[in-house]
């Protein structure tokens, strides 16, 4: 946007024109101490716990403990230019971010302010950061599928509309590559998509953002980043920033995913700001209130029902639900699912994503541990046709690990034996998938049942993945019809079985691959 | 600082209660007044802070200073804060005791600062506006601060209310 000189001048006067003068009324304190972030304030007897307190020079920081004589404030961002002596005033509001539809596309970073350099952002609506979930009777049940896009998830562990699915790994497994073929997925399906970055390289979430954009995913996503260069407070902030930017399409009768890459980060930041201040340190060092922290957080994203999306909107959305699916991320050191923040997120979730480094370094890609991964919620919200197939690679997974360290006697194994193990490796084979390239459901459809009704037991299994490929290349140029009937309606009724069987009959029978 | 007024806190109250009780606030407010001007000189504060002055010649030194200036009650406290190694504390003190004394008579200090000196007839206008807003007996102290340009900045504990011309064009500043 280009203004020349005498424009400006014209907005100028105009905005002092609209300004109208009133007499300030406000609580003041001084500072007593600058210290790492944290700023000691006397005064200011009327703050209120998580209240933003004005600085000099247009810088904010926010009330966190509120003791008898003094208030400990962390400053989000800049605090060299604060000395001791400083007024600081209050401004009787809790920190509030932009949300609207402008968001979407853009990058921001952990208070809402752009940072992709596409200029302000265009909505006048804002929300606090810290709100209370919604209440019980507000609330849905989840029936409604989230599809990521991957085999082995859609498959295995469903997420539903609403839910909470942990995404737990150690570093290097693959646990973002999820997140980001998730958002890929969501691409023409409504869903909004919120990605926040916490204490992450600065490097990777440009990477993200290309990846992103070169799927044509960046339109319905919007990326908040609270990068590890960023004050502690901020990074603390980010998760509840990117909620409040969620809850808005919840609602009002939309969908949304976000994702939370990772909360160990938040923990730490937290745990940073709370030694600081001088909070009890507890198991760790994390302070006493590190569980509530995520569970607060976590328990925003939820399905809510119609009437409350009529209330919300005033009655503009009628018969419409909301959700907020949430995937939270979190690293662990070592495979170590017992350490605090682990346990803690785990057990607040609705079913966890575990990936493993020994099975990414074997190949098998994402890493997905099918034997420790569990959704509570999402089975009822799976499609039909994945729901039926899902249930026999899940119990072929199942027998074939506790047969797999039999494996190396193949020839000394019993007929049925040695046919579950071959259908096991052929199975996980199948589970493979490549980075980018999430599928459908009716493609989905396809190779499930293919490997259930063991059109893959013939199969070398290094040749397992070329024949899915070539499968999919013909099924899509030839049976597009059934496939977009099985898209649509999502049935695996007798016809559509039939019409797969067929198909893949025909497809064995005339092709090579 | 803070932490120095939690310190503080204790001997206040007790001092305050005693005073309550003996109908004596205003001469203990004397009293801890005086103390605590004492107490803010540098010289002192070096002295106290010395670990070769023993207890009893600090004792010696201080009723030397306040001499008539403390009653008994002051020397017995003064005498108090020695053996705790809290005399550093006086000024906070004084400073707790005057809060509560004029919550418990039931004013508020409001400093008013002003661009140019006040009249008689705006002082007064004042002390009945803010008699009503505040809800208490007010005490006004002026100061001038030029820096205002024009208009008053009117403080009472935390609480400020800024109607000068300085707070405007800051706020204006802000807007734009």
């Amino acid at each position: 946007m280009q203004l020349n000189p005498s424009e400006i001048s014209d907005l100028i006067k105009k905005k002092i024109e609209n300004f109208d003068v009133n007499v300030e009324a406000h609580t003041e304190g001084t500072v007593v101490s600058v210290t790492d972030g944290i700023v000691r304030v006397h005064g200011l007897s009327e703050a209120m716990q998580g209240e933003m307190l004005e600085f000099p020079e247009n810088t904010y920081g926010m009330a966190l403990n509120l003791e008898r004589d003094s208030v400990g404030v962390v400053m989000l961002g800049a605090y060299q230019h604060i000395t001791e002596g400083d007024t600081v005033k209050c401004t009787g509001k809790i920190l509030e971010v932009p949300v609207g539809e402008a968001l979407l596309g853009r990058v921001v970073d952990g208070l809402g302010n752009p940072i992709d350099g596409k200029g302000a952002i265009d909505t006048t609506e804002t929300s606090p950061v810290e709100k209370i979930a919604p209440g019980v009777i507000a609330r849905q049940s989840v029936d409604q599928p989230v599809q990521l896009g991957l085999k082995s998830i859609d498959s295995m562990i469903p997420v539903g509309r609403g839910q909470r699915e942990l995404i737990i790994g150690d570093r290097q497994t693959g646990k973002t590559a999820i997140a980001i073929d998730a958002i890929i997925n969501q691409k023409g399906t409504g869903v909004k998509c919120i990605y926040v970055a916490i204490g992450q390289k600065r490097s990777s979430i440009a990477n993200v953002v290309r990846k992103l954009e070169e799927h044509d995913a960046l339109a319905h996503t919007t990326i908040v980043v609270a990068s590890a260069s960023e004050a502690a407070a901020i990074q603390f902030i980010a998760p509840y920033t990117g909620c409040s930017m969620g809850e808005y399409f919840r609602d009002k009768g939309e969908d949304a995913l976000i994702i939370y890459d990772d909360l160990t980060k938040q923990a730490w930041a937290y745990r940073q700001m709370s030694l600081l201040l001088r909070r009890p340190p507890g198991r760790e060092a994390y302070p006493g209130d590190v569980f509530y922290i995520h569970s607060r957080l976590l328990e925003r994203a939820s399905r809510i029902n119609a009437e409350e999306v009529e209330k919300l909107t005033g009655g503009k959305v009628k018969g419409k639900t909301g959700s907020l699916t949430a995937l939270p991320i979190i690293e662990t050191q070592g495979g170590d699912v017992s350490a605090f923040v682990p346990t803690n997120v785990i057990s607040i979730t609705d079913g966890q994503i575990f990936l493993e480094s020994d099975l990414f370094n074997s190949g098998i890609r994402p890493a997905v541990n099918a034997g420790l991964s569990v959704s509570r919620v999402g089975g009822a919200a799976q499609t039909k046709i994945i729901k039926k197939l899902g249930g026999g690679i899940r119990l072929d997974l199942a027998q074939y690990r506790e047969l797999a360290a039999f494996a190396q006697f193949a020839s000394d194994l019993d007929e049925s034996t040695r046919k579950q193990i071959e259908r096991g490796q052929r199975v996980t084979e199948l589970m493979k998938q490549d980075q980018y390239s999430p599928m459908s459901v009716a493609e989905m459809g396809v190779s499930l049942h293919a490997a259930n009704e063991g059109f893959l037991d013939d199969l070398d299994v290094a040749k397992v993945r070329d024949f899915e490929a070539a499968l999919q290349s013909y099924m899509k140029s030839e049976q597009a019809d059934l496939m977009k009937q099985i898209n649509d309606t999502g049935d695996y009724s007798a016809e559509i079985k039939k019409g797969i069987q067929s198909a893949i009959e025909t497809f064995i029978k005339t092709s090579s691959w | 600082m803070s932490e120095l007024s939690t310190l503080a806190r204790p001997y206040a109250e007790a001092v305050f209660k005693i005073a309550v009780e003996s109908k004596s606030t205003s001469e203990w407010s004397e009293m801890l007044g005086f103390l605590s001007v004492v107490m803010q000189d540098q010289e002192m504060v070096a002295i106290v802070a010395n670990p070769k002055v023993s207890q009893e010649q600090l004792t010696g030194l201080v009723l030397d200073i306040c001499q008539d200036q403390l009653k008994e009650q002051g020397v017995n406290l003064a005498k108090l804060l020695v053996e705790n190694e809290r005399l550093i504390l006086a000024p906070q003190i004084s400073e707790l005791f005057e809060a509560y004394k004029a919550e418990h008579e039931g004013y508020v200090d409001v400093e008013i600062t002003s661009a140019y000196a006040l009249t008689k007839e705006e002082q007064k206008s004042f002390s009945t506006t803010l008699k009503k807003q505040l809800g208490k007996d007010v005490q006004i102290t002026t100061s001038i601060d030029k820096s205002l340009i024009g208009g008053y900045l009117a403080k009472a504990g935390d609480k400020v209310i800024d109607g000068s011309v300085k707070g405007q064009l800051q706020q204006l500043a802000k807007k734009l």
